[in-house]
């Protein structure tokens, strides 16, 4: 077929019209593109599927608005989000940890935009889980879920072995000997991660102590790790955890998928993890069996005086989100912060699909088909009378986050003792306060 | 006269057209973001807000950082366990399929060859499997075999854990060096060998007055090349330990990274690549002296 030159030039004519109509129509609809930077890369399942379908909503209730979401899993996210922050890029919604040692340096910068504290009073948020995404009394973020660190447990390794599930500190120790003995893994551990070894320790500390903020004072420098009693007590604890054998062997090199699957695959009687975990019960990639006898208690608390109970808990705020302070579309991205953290968007489909414990009293969300971890953790939660906050390794400077996650590596690893293990983390604390 | 400046000035152009594209990607893949390293180098920056020049500061804390000199410790010992077990032994394979000649010189090839062309990421992963405690299979390798004795923490014991990554590299890099010397030993001039035969060497006087002597620039490349690759290593160690159990298995490039990616130390991270680079220099021009005055 030939086109005639006349008939050319028609063409063009009239693609360069409908092009022009194109984009009059775009500038006249006030088209807004809001940049999405997510830390849940998997956006069919989890909360990266609901994160996905809110923004999705929202963009059909606002067809003015396109949400571009760019997602990556935690450690490459961090990466990116660094290079981003240095070359004063960041996307205009992003995700955040409301941990000094992530969020602080953000703040500080003036890299995040400031939010209105009065949009939030009737969003539920539960006392203090906006203080990690605070500074100077101005608030940067908003907080997505609680994080409670629980004690995963299979019901049918403990009944079939006649070993009680461990209510104090000592019938953990009788359990971990006596499945020891037969050959089970006690606990499942990521040690290659170190940050649960971290909170572990953390753990130990305040059931020696009763003292919730004695570990932040130590990295504060306002007491000494070297030799104080609680803190040597506590690193004496787990340094006699590991030698008898409380993890798998090796554990020191095993990643999170790794510990989770030796627990999935009933290797393991316990797992020392967080509530995020509840998706256990459901999982369909472990054995039916393993699905119904998965439980969850509290980690365990102390006998004595001025010891720390079972209620006084490792608990926190984790991630969230907030808004850049260079984004063109500030307000629209405010917009839509606002509109995925309403309660009855996060909080409640995030319990309802029993994905996380909310930031966000949930209460008015349940429907008695939660499953089982969900309830039990809810229980948990609820009767719990203290909560640490931000994990001793967040809780300071990056650089200190590094070290301490070091440190409590080559301590468990049986590299240092308690005593060099304690003047360690002194030396850390020291670092990060210059 | 009058006649040769256009054609010279036409030649400068010329020069300049060939070489341009040349030198500006070396000038900003590779003198700019040196120069740029050695410029944050000399500051305190995090990655975020504003930077303080701090002078040599950054440079003074690496030679005290006992880790930058353990990282740089597991580098020479892998360097030195690549020469003098990996290459040797490289060297032999590619003796001994030189001699096998036909279909199965060709199969052995490929199969020492696969380790090389798979992911690292795979074979990372692979190995870490491999030294599983648990479920891994050397370990029931040596359950079978009545050698449980000899089971181990494979990546979890801090004494020993170099060791077994520093045979996942070797491991990786051996079809590299099996190749190269492959294709030496394939090169060599034929004369020289019937030559021998006819003065009556036998296979041990051809090997070591003959072959190696011969080979001495392909063993060179190869020796420097294996070393400085130690030197460099980064997505093996990243993958499987990354440096742990604490600093055990640290290498120099996993070093940086955390410190300028997690620790939010950019300016001594970048302090630490300046070094590595002067380390990788000055190694490749010690070698290179050292493999001239010996050997050519």
């Amino acid at each position: 077929m030939r086109f005639s030159s006349k008939s050319l030039v028609f063409l063009l004519a009239l693609t360069l019209i409908l092009s022009a109509g194109n984009s009059f129509k775009v500038a006249g609809a006030n088209k807004v593109t809001i940049k999405f930077f997510s830390n849940l890369p998997d956006r069919t399942a989890g909360q990266g599927r609901l994160e996905q379908l809110l923004i999705e909503n929202y963009m059909k209730a606002n067809p003015h608005v396109e949400v571009k979401v760019e997602a990556l899993q935690d450690e490459p996210y961090k990466q990116k989000f660094r290079v981003y922050t240095a070359g004063n890029q960041l996307p205009d919604l992003f995700m955040v940890w409301g941990q000094p040692a992530f969020f602080d340096p953000i703040m500080k910068g003036g890299y995040a935009a400031e939010l209105n504290r009065n949009d939030y009073k009737d969003y539920g948020f539960f006392p203090g889980s906006l203080d990690g995404f605070s500074m100077n009394g101005k608030l940067y973020g908003l907080a997505r879920n609680t994080d409670l660190m629980v004690l995963y447990y299979n019901e049918k390794l403990f009944k079939d072995n006649g070993i009680q599930v461990p209510t104090d500190y000592d019938q953990l120790v009788t359990a971990v000997k006596a499945f020891r003995k037969l050959g089970i893994t006690p606990i499942a551990q990521n040690g290659r991660d170190s940050w649960v070894l971290n909170i572990l320790y953390q753990d130990l500390v305040i059931k020696e102590s009763g003292d919730q903020s004695l570990i932040y004072k130590a990295i504060d420098q306002k007491e000494k790790f070297a030799y104080h009693k609680h803190l040597l007590a506590a690193a004496q604890d787990l340094e006699e955890l590991v030698k008898i054998g409380i993890f798998q062997d090796s554990f020191i090199a095993a990643d999170y998928g790794a510990a989770r699957n030796l627990f999935g695959q009933e290797m393991a009687a316990m797992f020392y993890m967080g509530s995020w975990e509840t998706g256990l019960a459901v999982d369909e990639n472990f054995s039916a069996s393993f699905r119904n006898n998965v439980s969850v208690v509290a980690f365990p608390g102390m006998k004595g005086q001025g010891k720390g109970r079972t209620t006084d808990m490792m608990g926190w705020f984790g991630g969230g989100y907030a808004v850049s302070s260079s984004s063109p579309v500030k307000e629209e991205a405010i917009k839509l912060i606002n509109y995925i953290m309403a309660p009855e968007n996060w909080a409640k489909n995030a319990w309802q699909l029993g994905l996380v414990i909310p930031g966000q009293k949930y209460d008015q969300f349940m429907t008695g088909n939660e499953n089982k971890l969900q309830l039990q953790i809810s229980k948990i939660l609820n009767k719990a009378t203290s909560f640490s906050g931000t994990p001793w390794n967040d809780a300071a400077t990056p650089g200190f986050k590094v070290d301490s996650q070091t440190i409590i590596q080559e301590f468990a690893a049986g590299m240092k003792d308690p005593a060099k293990f304690l003047e360690a983390c002194d030396q850390a604390a020291r670092k990060a306060k210059q | 006269m009058g006649d040769s400046m256009p054609s010279f000035r036409q030649n400068k152009k010329t020069i300049f057209m060939l070489v341009f594209p040349g030198f500006a990607l070396f000038l900003f893949a590779v003198l700019f973001p040196i120069g740029l390293s050695i410029y944050y180098a000399l500051t305190d920056w995090s990655g975020i807000g504003s930077l303080n020049f701090i002078g040599l500061e950054n440079f003074k804390h690496a030679f005290q950082d006992r880790i930058f000199w353990k990282s740089i410790k597991n580098a020479a010992t892998l360097a030195l366990l690549t020469v003098t077990i990996q290459h040797p032994i490289a060297f032999l394979f590619a003796l001994l399929l030189d001699r096998i000649g036909g279909k199965v010189e060709k199969m052995f090839k490929t199969i020492f060859f696969i380790p090389c062309v798979i992911s690292i990421m795979v074979t990372s992963k692979m190995w870490v499997s491999i030294y599983n405690a648990q479920y891994g299979l050397l370990n029931k390798v040596l359950t079978l075999l009545q050698l449980g004795f000899l089971k181990q923490q494979w990546l979890g014991d801090p004494g020993i854990v170099l060791y077994s990554l520093i045979l996942i590299m070797m491991w990786q890099g051996f079809g590299w060096a099996v190749l190269i010397y492959y294709a030496g030993v394939k090169s060599l001039p034929e004369d020289v060998f019937e030559a021998s035969r006819i003065d009556g060497a036998n296979r041990l006087q051809t090997l070591f007055y003959i072959t190696i002597p011969l080979l001495q620039p392909v063993i060179a490349v190869n020796v420097i090349w294996a070393i400085i690759s130690s030197l460099k290593q980064m997505e093996t160690i990243y993958l499987t330990t990354n440096g742990g159990p604490g600093n055990a298995s640290q290498f120099l490039a996993n070093y940086l990274y955390i410190k300028a990616f997690d620790a939010y130390e950019f300016g001594y991270g970048n302090a630490i690549s300046v070094l590595f680079v002067v380390v990788c220099l000055i190694t490749t021009v010690v070698l290179n002296k050292f493999f001239k005055k010996d050997f050519y």
